[in-house]
């Protein structure tokens, strides 16, 4: 997991915009690989739509994304996760109709791999969530919130990522279940090597579990640093952690 | 009509109350005033207030009797009325049902050889079964809510009947033309109406349903607009005829000539198109393809993410439907010899799509039994013309009271673990929250 000589992933300048509505006003990020990347902030100030303009939806305005060193600003949204980047998506968005089976093979389709490659990865999922494994037939709008959060990380898997995003992987769930998500995050960061940027507003899980951490406020990023280093820092313990009493 | 559940007398005799005044409002110029034009072409009326007394009366009573079953039945949800022993018998029964109908839908000619009605019909009821498949594709799988459909339908009818009577061509050749042209419509179709869903899809689909309606009445010099297409020719035993000439089939195979030789032919052709989407449909569902189109019914901006180009998979949805639609509508014209706009209405439209709706989205064999019901059951009511459509209207409330998710909500997956793997006890101890 040594960084890698440029960043795997490098925003820079990054201005995107619903409207007239301005979301991201210059953002710089950059992700190492074999890193986990915190985004952290209040409701609204874009770390969703950074997730979102990664993929392309919405497009950026200005700057630029590079990722393996190549710009995949303009990339087609449909095209990014052949890239090898994926996504859980905020509010998890399992197929409810679809069972867990068809939910995993879904992530495993558009990017065109092995059989033998999708039985690895589908083995590697289970291992990582027993659950699923166990409710491998059942629909997926009737598992639980941690359980369908759990379907979309896996889901996200079978792309065989080198880079996961996860929008608010922890967002509704009970403290116990958020820490197996956590857990399992951790995991496939040091046994796999997969490079995570995580958006978080459960601020002391999420810096602990990261290497570095960003804080956004307002479109901008106001603090960067090391996971630890942020959560030491007098205005992010004021700011998310005493008043939000999260974890 | 109350939500909460009623209790005591008062609360019964209130709701009655009430459903009886709508009655009354309901009825009174429907019922109670009957106009009629009298011999000089001026309106005359005459008032009929004892046959209103008596609906409103019996509105009062049904009422009362509701409300008392549905104490007696208990305070549960409205979907619980079907009791599990039954819901459970009708899973038996589905699993040998599919089966158990096509091998009685293939001897129909054989039993019924003598009756003409019931081959015409049952040819009838298998075209609409195949525009039900063609149409869950679009609907039922991908989600995307057609109310135009009829115009692939006509596309494919128009290609048959133009082609055949102007260039000569055989049926089995403009066969396939008839499905890519519709399937070529479907894409045109699908390319200003990607980004609309739900609603605002309906309506645009149900506007290009009309304007194909109405090019085919108004370009007269290609269409004949309304006076239709005639003469078109009957389909060959590939290349055959089946008449009573002297190379038909009959005279080659040296049996006496019959007109239910063509007829027979007619179902078992309709049959094999009927299965042949059928059988596509069930083939595309387990490839990566037909699983985009039900994830993009599911999540769309989830399907953006997980790399599927929803673009290509609407326009894939859209003319495969379409190509079925444009199967279907050269069977059609074919087989009646002689089209015309007014066979293309919106009526069709909504008749295949409560065809799918009731059938259970997605269903194959919800939506054969639905055409089954809805098409025989026009037959087979046809003798109470007047009550007709009132019976109807009770079969689909009640349809969608109990089943709505259709007569079969059940969806089969199509992933399957490769290996029967038992779960090791160290994976399943594990499992909390």
């Amino acid at each position: 997991m040594t960084p890698a000589p440029s960043p795997l992933l490098a925003i820079r300048g990054l201005r995107a915009a619903y409207g007239k509505i301005e979301a991201l006003k210059g953002v710089d990020v950059e992700i190492n690989a074999g890193e986990i990347v915190a985004l952290i902030g209040a409701n609204g100030a874009g770390k969703s739509t950074l997730m979102m303009t990664i993929f392309g939806k919405p497009r950026a305005r200005a700057g630029q994304i590079l990722y393996e060193g190549r710009d995949i600003t303009e990339v087609p949204t449909h095209e990014i996760a052949h890239l090898r980047i994926a996504q859980s998506p905020e509010g998890r968005r399992v197929f409810p109709r679809m069972s867990v089976a068809e939910n995993l093979q879904m992530g495993a389709d558009a990017t065109g791999c092995t059989e033998a490659e999708r039985e690895a990865t589908l083995q590697r999922v289970f291992t990582l969530f027993p659950r699923l494994k166990e409710r491998y037939a059942q629909r997926g709008g009737t598992l639980s919130g941690g359980e369908q959060q759990m379907l979309a990380i896996g889901r996200a898997l079978m792309s065989r990522p080198r880079l996961l995003l996860l929008d608010e992987p922890s967002l509704g769930l009970a403290p116990l279940i958020a820490r197996q998500i956590f857990d399992a995050i951790r995991t496939l960061n040091r046994q796999d090597g997969l490079t995570v940027l995580i958006v978080e507003q459960n601020a002391n899980h999420a810096l602990k579990l990261a290497h570095r951490g960003y804080v956004m406020v307002n479109g901008l990023i106001t603090l960067a640093g090391t996971g630890a280093e942020l959560l030491q820092r007098p205005e992010i313990r004021a700011a998310y952690l005493e008043g939000g009493r999260h974890g | 009509m109350t939500a909460k559940p009623a209790i005591g007398i008062p609360a019964i005799l209130k709701t009655a109350f009430v459903n009886a005044l709508v009655a009354l409002v309901l009825f009174s110029l429907m019922v109670g005033i009957r106009t009629e034009a009298g011999a000089s072409g001026q309106l005359t009326y005459w008032t009929r207030f004892g046959d209103l007394a008596s609906l409103v009366a019996a509105v009062f009573g049904g009422s009362i009797v509701i409300e008392l079953l549905r104490q007696w039945i208990g305070p549960t949800g409205a979907e619980k009325l079907v009791p599990p022993a039954v819901q459970s018998g009708i899973s038996f029964i589905g699993r040998y049902l599919a089966p158990a109908l096509l091998i009685f839908t293939l001897l129909v000619p054989v039993i019924f050889y003598d009756q003409r009605y019931i081959l015409d019909l049952a040819i009838l009821v298998l075209t609409y079964v195949m525009l039900g498949w063609g149409l869950n594709v679009v609907v039922g799988l991908a989600g995307l809510l057609d109310l135009g459909y009829v115009a692939f339908y006509a596309v494919g009818a128009y290609s048959y009947g133009l082609l055949a009577t102007n260039f000569g061509w055989s049926f089995w050749i403009c066969l396939p033309l008839a499905g890519i042209l519709a399937a070529f419509w479907g894409v045109l179709l699908g390319f200003p109406v990607l980004r609309l869903r739900g609603d605002y899809l309906a309506i645009v689909t149900l506007a290009f349903g009309e304007i194909i309606r109405l090019v085919i009445i108004n370009w007269q010099d290609l269409t004949g607009g309304p006076n239709g297409v005639s003469g078109i020719p009957r389909p060959s035993f590939f290349g055959i005829p089946l008449d009573n000439s002297d190379d038909g089939l009959a005279a080659r195979l040296g049996i006496e000539y019959s007109p239910t030789h063509r007829i027979v032919f007619l179902f078992y052709l309709i049959l094999a198109l009927a299965l042949l989407t059928n059988w596509a449909t069930i083939r595309l569902r387990r490839l990566p393809i037909g699983r985009a189109w039900e994830a993009l019914r599911e999540d769309e901006v989830a399907c953006r993410a997980l790399g599927i180009n929803t673009t290509t998979t609407k326009l894939t949805a859209f003319a495969t439907g379409a190509m079925f639609g444009g199967f279907a509508g050269a069977f059609f014209a074919t087989r009646q010899g002689f089209i015309s706009p007014e066979s293309f209405t919106f009526q069709e439209s909504a008749l295949v799509l409560a065809i799918v709706v009731l059938g259970g989205m997605g269903s194959q064999l919800g939506v054969a039994l639905s055409a089954l019901a809805m098409i025989g059951g026009f037959e087979l009511f046809r003798s109470l013309e007047t009550y007709r459509m009132l019976v109807f209207g009770m079969a689909m409330v009640l349809i969608m009271i109990w089943r709505p998710r259709g007569l079969i909500g059940h969806r089969a997956p199509t992933v399957y673990l490769t290996k029967a793997q038992a779960i090791s006890s160290d994976l399943v101890k594990e499992g909390h929250g």
